[in-house]
């Protein structure tokens, strides 16, 4: 087991021209199970093949247990990785895969025979042995690339979006074994996917990369427990990436500041309440509304409360325990969602309401960072 | 299969079959031919496709066998063609084992390392190899000479020049062996040094392992393309008893007497290693050996 310490990493091509990864500084506890997260092209896998060394370093420190490894080439960083693509070896049979590594690495016999079928037990591999990759279905080839890297027992587990080679079902009952396998080992492992489901059920923290912009100065967006990112993301990026549906936007002002409760005003005229800390801005600045589609509220036509917006009724997607109404208004720019929990046949363009409760709101200032929320859930 | 076929497919099918028959007349037919004339009597190269009065003589020549022919005379083989048999197989063995190792690690290279100038490199590898070897027997005898001088075991009439004139022809080789490599996901070898391997164990117990069908075709093609080679021992290799079997054959055709028998039966007992390499190599050329490895 280790910690990996990433100081100011930076990935580039061309001789420094053009830039994967830029300042990226992350300390992963020994132990820890981090998640990397983003869209596709955001350097996330790059990142990961940095750390197990497939992939070089342009500047910057990184440490495996506290010592530079840099320069160590992968086959003596004594870490995991389960690959996207499973990479079996082909030619082997599923035991010799798993002795594979430790044959090199001139472990004894019974020992090799130990952890193969320790590790063989632990995934339910036993009556597998004997067979060739080919003969395997996916989970049982990713559960074997899994069992490949735990035979090693290395100090880093590294995982490739494991999973997203598997079909849904399978892919949701991996994911349990794989949280299963996590409590028992407690090696310290990072996980890269782009599917936030994962990251949000199996990571202690996760870490959101971002495809680098012109002129940015790092991609990472932002770093911490999934649910401190999806109660309080730091900027758009974020508040846009985590959370299914997307989280909703509205270009608004703001009409009157405040510290605890600001007042602003959406592109339709619309005035709402929300609690969120302006006191750093001034009264015409241009914001960022965010609000989850499932901290809306159905709202009656003749409830006369305030802190609505009302939208024509464009789709709904009914699933039964609940209900995703896509709505539009002349008057703002973006469609919008709402969960609603019911099923209800509801006429396509007939007029919705919903109440937008001031404590769900996000806030964003012209840069796209997040304005404190004052009412925020509680979460452990 | 269960596509619905158009209904003229039976014609069609036959007519294939009636093609196919003809082209196997035309390759079999000077095969058999030289079958023929190595069991006739006397050296005629025309007669019936069956002798007609079968005999060893012939074989008996290339096989080191005196003969005693009807009218009672005792008749001592001129040529040594079993050592030309066994220089032969010596020299394709040795050519094709170097030129499989070379070209491997040459592919390996040039398919998975990064380096300046490799594809300038590639290019003109295939542009020089255009040019055929005979173009050059001038430069082959004129540096084994002088090498010779200097390092013996390399100079003319050596079966080491010879090999070393052949492994010029690898640049194919490296071609054939890359593309195949560059098929296998680099993946595999990712995880094998993940596992601990260095590079080089990722390369002999991962990539070539999963290569044998290439390294099979390789290996065959050089043993086929050397135990043939004409031009270059003929220039190379002087004394009768250094010949090549490809080589030596021709001794049996004087300006004055052609003794086709004779030369049929060395012609077919060249095709004797070949038929056994293939038959041994034939086992490796195996498809879907990579499958079930990765999942694209």
């Amino acid at each position: 087991m280790a910690e990996v310490k990433l100081t100011d990493l930076d990935k580039s091509y061309d001789n420094g021209k053009s830039f994967v990864l830029k300042n990226i500084n992350l300390h992963i506890e020994d132990g820890e199970f981090v998640a990397f997260v983003g869209p596709s092209g955001c350097g996330k896998s790059t990142l990961l093949r940095m750390i197990c060394g497939l992939e070089d370093i342009s500047s910057g420190l990184l440490e495996l247990g506290g010592e530079r490894a840099n320069e160590m080439p992968p086959n003596e960083r004594r870490v995991g990785m389960v690959f996207q693509s499973y990479a079996l070896y082909p030619h082997m049979s599923v035991r010799e895969n798993m002795e594979f590594g430790l044959k090199l690495a001139k472990v004894d016999k019974a020992e090799i025979n130990r952890r193969v079928a320790e590790a063989a037990k632990m995934l339910q591999l036993e009556k597998l042995l004997e067979r060739r990759p080919k003969a395997l279905s996916g989970g049982q080839r990713q559960r074997v690339a899994i069992g490949r890297s735990i035979v090693q027992e290395p100090r880093l587990f590294l995982f490739d979006e494991p999973l997203s080679n598997l079909d849904v079902a399978l892919r949701v009952q991996m994911r349990q074994e794989l949280a299963r396998l996590r409590a028992r080992l407690k090696t310290t492992s990072i996980y890269v996917t782009h599917d936030q489901v994962e990251a949000m059920t199996l990571a202690d923290r996760i870490v959101v990369l971002s495809p680098l912009a012109d002129g940015a100065q790092t991609n990472l967006e932002q770093v911490g427990a999934p649910l401190e990112l999806y109660h309080n993301p730091c900027n758009l990026f974020v508040a846009s990436f985590i959370g299914s549906p997307k989280m909703n936007f509205f270009r608004a002002t703001i009409v009157a500041c405040g510290q605890s409760e600001s007042k602003i005003k959406l592109e339709c005229g619309t005035e709402l309440t929300v609690c969120n800390d302006t006191s750093s801005a001034s009264a015409g600045d241009k914001v960022t509304l965010g609000i989850r589609p499932q901290d809306v509220l159905k709202k009656d036509s003749n409830d006369t409360g305030k802190n609505w917006i009302t939208g024509t009724i464009e789709t709904i997607e009914r699933l039964g325990n609940e209900s995703f109404v896509y709505m539009k208004h002349p008057d703002i720019h973006e469609a919008f969602i709402a969960r609603i929990e019911d099923s209800m046949r509801r006429e396509c363009g007939s007029e919705f309401r919903v109440g937008v409760p001031a404590e769900n709101c996000h806030l964003f200032d012209a840069d796209g960072k997040a304005l404190k929320r004052t009412q925020s859930p509680k979460f452990d | 299969m269960a596509m619905v076929q158009p209904r003229n497919l039976h014609y069609r099918v036959w007519a294939a079959r009636i093609v196919m028959i003809a082209l196997l007349c035309l390759v079999m037919f000077p095969f058999l031919m030289i079958i023929s004339v190595s069991f006739r009597t006397g050296n005629f190269a025309t007669g019936s496709l069956i002798p007609e009065n079968p005999s060893l003589e012939h074989w008996a020549m290339v096989l080191g066998i005196p003969y005693e022919t009807a009218d009672g005379n005792i008749v001592e083989p001129t040529f040594p063609v079993l050592t030309w048999l066994w220089n032969s197989i010596k020299v394709s063995l040795t050519t094709s084992a170097l030129i499989l190792t070379l070209s491997t690690t040459g592919a390996y290279a040039f398919a998975r390392l990064r380096f300046r100038l490799k594809h300038h490199l590639l290019t003109s590898m295939m542009i020089l190899q255009m040019f055929p070897a005979v173009l050059a027997l001038v430069a082959f005898h004129a540096f084994f000479n002088k090498l010779g001088g200097v390092v013996p075991w390399l100079g003319l009439n050596t079966h080491s020049a010879l090999v070393m004139s052949y492994l010029g022809g690898l640049t194919m080789n490296i071609w054939l062996i890359k593309g195949y490599f560059e098929s296998i996901d680099v993946a595999l070898e990712e995880s094998a040094h993940i596992d601990g391997a260095t590079p080089w164990q990722a390369f002999r117990h991962i990539l070539l392992p999963l290569s044998v069908p290439i390294l099979a075709v390789v290996f065959v093609l050089s043993f086929i393309g050397v135990i043939g080679e004409y031009p270059i021992a003929s220039v190379l290799l002087q004394s009768v008893d250094k010949l090549t079997l490809a080589v030596g054959v021709k001794q049996f055709l004087y300006a004055q007497n052609y003794l086709w028998g004779d030369f049929a039966a060395a012609a077919v007992l060249t095709g004797m290693p070949i038929t056994v390499v293939f038959l041994i190599a034939q086992r490796y050329l195996v498809s879907g050996l990579t499958a079930g490895g990765v999942k694209g």
